[in-house]
């Protein structure tokens, strides 16, 4: 892994150095292309063959659409890529569970990084010729909208319409994008080394893995330890990794989408799934649930759409019975929070924002977190167990986890909300103290400066932390989906 | 400002539910979180109806309807009379 982000980071320095002395956009996209595919290489050959044979049929399909933009060709080459991801993705999954001989050839098939990412990237230009916009890429531009290596790995999904007129551009990197990414590269960095923490626990106690994967026997106040701190080590994990992801394109001048907007300060289930890998959720509102949900005018229709939308945007992770209940789950919840405000509407009753807030924040948080008891399951008899634990008021007296992973839960649920609050402060006073001071007026719009090294340093402290403890960690979680 | 225009931002109003809000035909509505997805379909069916076309699923965005300018033209430009 080390080996890895140091290979990244010399791309990285390289890419920096031909964007300043080269102007001309093809050249750069040329250099782009060349650095980004050697670098999806080192994760295996094989992986780099698939994504040229997906770019290659992709683009070819692009171009048929563009001659003939009928709803034959886009399923043709929509379903081209639901094959691809089948066969690498969810076929290798049911086969292990099926004993069935013609699957079995499947069930070795190791699972392309980033297949889940790119493919989406790919139906999205699709779908947007058909939708008559106006894309004219060539091949080298498709193929590097394809392996753009900042977002080839684990996203964020991006977009064609962006990332074309991002791709011709020939300005050059400016110092304040090469600091503000470098900003964002050491956040992710900390974030995912917290994440990490979360996995493997302090002081010789059990993480969140261990409490998952270790215990046979939870209680009430253990199963909510483990969501609500696995809901942090996700969030950690993947937003850290979007930060980083999202940096080293802003470094090289380009734009891509965000993926996390603060999801934890969300008061209601539609906010939070506005705020939550959001170029994943965007992405399904926009190609999944609003040609569905226009097929037909009644309201239960559309209450099913969200619901067959949230089941999709939950088999993209994984194929599983775990994986369809939780996206039921979480579909279930916006329709039943859709007729709360439907109810609140007719009955004219609008509480005390002061009071209604914190209250729809908690129910919220609460919510959502027990959805993640379905995601991060090890198997439905254990997800089953865990809720039982929950609904049951007597299993609340005692406790298997170790108390240092309630303190670690608690103690960086608290650190991250004070960290927001400092950042919030540090955003407002930029805005403010202009023409009052000029030293500190210059710490905090030049902030990247001293923000990115105390985030190195404490990630340098969180992995010698890490080193006491012995259990295992998940090395960036999103890289399995 | 046309009549449909005009239908179109009382049912907007209607639909954001936000007491004392005021729109114009270029306010931002979904890029500015006052429409959210399900609201959305209401007003893809609202135009459908005031512009007496159907627009088919697929070739509409939230961005193609994120002012009521935008909606009519993304109607005139994808839409298809109704049989």
């Amino acid at each position: 892994m080390l080996l890895t982000g140091l290979l990244y980071g010399a791309a990285l320095l390289i890419l920096l150095l031909v964007f300043a002395k080269m102007r001309s956009f093809r050249v750069r996209q040329a250099v782009l292309l060349v650095a980004s595919y050697a670098l999806y290489l080192t994760w295996g050959v094989w992986f780099g063959a698939v994504l040229l044979v997906s770019t290659v049929m992709n683009f070819l399909v692009g171009r048929w659409l563009k001659r003939q933009p009928t709803a034959a060709v886009l399923w043709a080459g929509l379903a081209f890529n639901l094959a691809l991801l089948a066969v690498f993705k969810y076929i290798p999954g049911i086969a292990v569970s099926i004993p069935v001989a013609t699957l079995q050839k499947f069930s070795h098939l190791a699972l392309p990084l980033g297949i889940s990412f790119w493919t989406f990237q790919a139906m999205s230009y699709l779908l947007d010729l058909y939708r008559g916009e106006e894309l004219d890429p060539s091949f080298v531009e498709f193929a590097l909208y394809m392996a753009f290596f900042p977002v080839t790995i684990s996203g964020p999904i991006c977009r064609m319409p962006e990332m074309l007129p991002q791709f011709r551009s020939e300005k050059s990197v400016s110092r304040h994008d090469i600091g503000r990414g470098l900003c964002r590269v050491a956040t992710g960095v900390l974030m995912m080394q917290l994440a990490q923490l979360l996995g493997k626990g302090i002081l010789g106690g059990e993480g969140i893995n261990g409490g998952f994967d270790h215990l046979t026997r939870w209680s009430g106040l253990d199963v909510w330890c483990l969501t609500f701190g696995y809901g942090l080590q996700l969030f950690f994990d993947f937003a850290g990794y979007s930060h980083v992801a999202i940096g080293a394109a802003q470094m090289l001048g380009f734009t891509v989408p965000e993926n996390f907007a603060r999801p934890f300060a969300s008061t209601t289930p539609s906010i939070f799934w506005t705020r939550w890998h959001m170029s994943l959720s965007f992405w399904i509102r926009d190609y999944v649930f609003l040609p569905l949900a226009v097929l037909r005018r009644e309201v239960w229709w559309r209450n099913l759409a969200l619901i067959i939308s949230m089941v999709i945007f939950a088999l993209w992770h994984k194929g599983s019975i775990l994986f369809i209940l939780w996206g039921s789950y979480q579909g279930i919840l916006l329709v039943l929070h859709r007729q709360w405000q439907a109810l609140q509407h007719r009955l004219k009753w609008e509480p005390p924002a002061a009071i209604w807030t914190p209250i729809s924040w908690l129910a919220t948080i609460t919510l959502i977190s027990a959805g993640w008891i379905l995601f991060r399951a090890n198997s439905l008899p254990q997800a089953t167990q865990m809720l039982a634990a929950v609904a049951s008021p007597a299993s609340y007296a005692d406790h298997a986890l170790p108390r240092s992973l309630y303190l670690l839960v608690a103690s960086l649920a608290i650190a991250y909300a004070a960290v927001l609050f400092v950042i919030n402060s540090l955003n407002r006073y930029a805005e403010r103290l202009r023409t009052r001071s000029e030293i500190l007026e210059v710490m905090v719009r030049e902030r990247w400066v001293w923000v990115a090294p105390m985030w190195a340093a404490a990630s340098l402290l969180v992995v010698i932390m890490m080193e006491r403890q012995s259990g295992a960690a998940n090395v960036f979680m999103y890289r399995f989906f | 400002m046309t009549e449909q225009a005009q239908q179109m931002i009382e049912h907007v109003i209607y639909v954001i539910r936000k007491p004392g809000i005021e729109i114009d035909e270029t306010t931002p509505l979904v890029s500015s979180g006052l429409v959210d997805s399900m609201a959305l379909v209401d007003l893809l069916l609202k135009l459908e109806e005031l512009t007496k076309m159907r627009i088919p699923p697929g070739k509409v965005q939230p961005k193609d309807m994120d002012t009521v300018t935008l909606m009519f033209a993304t109607a005139q430009r994808v839409g298809r009379p109704r049989k």
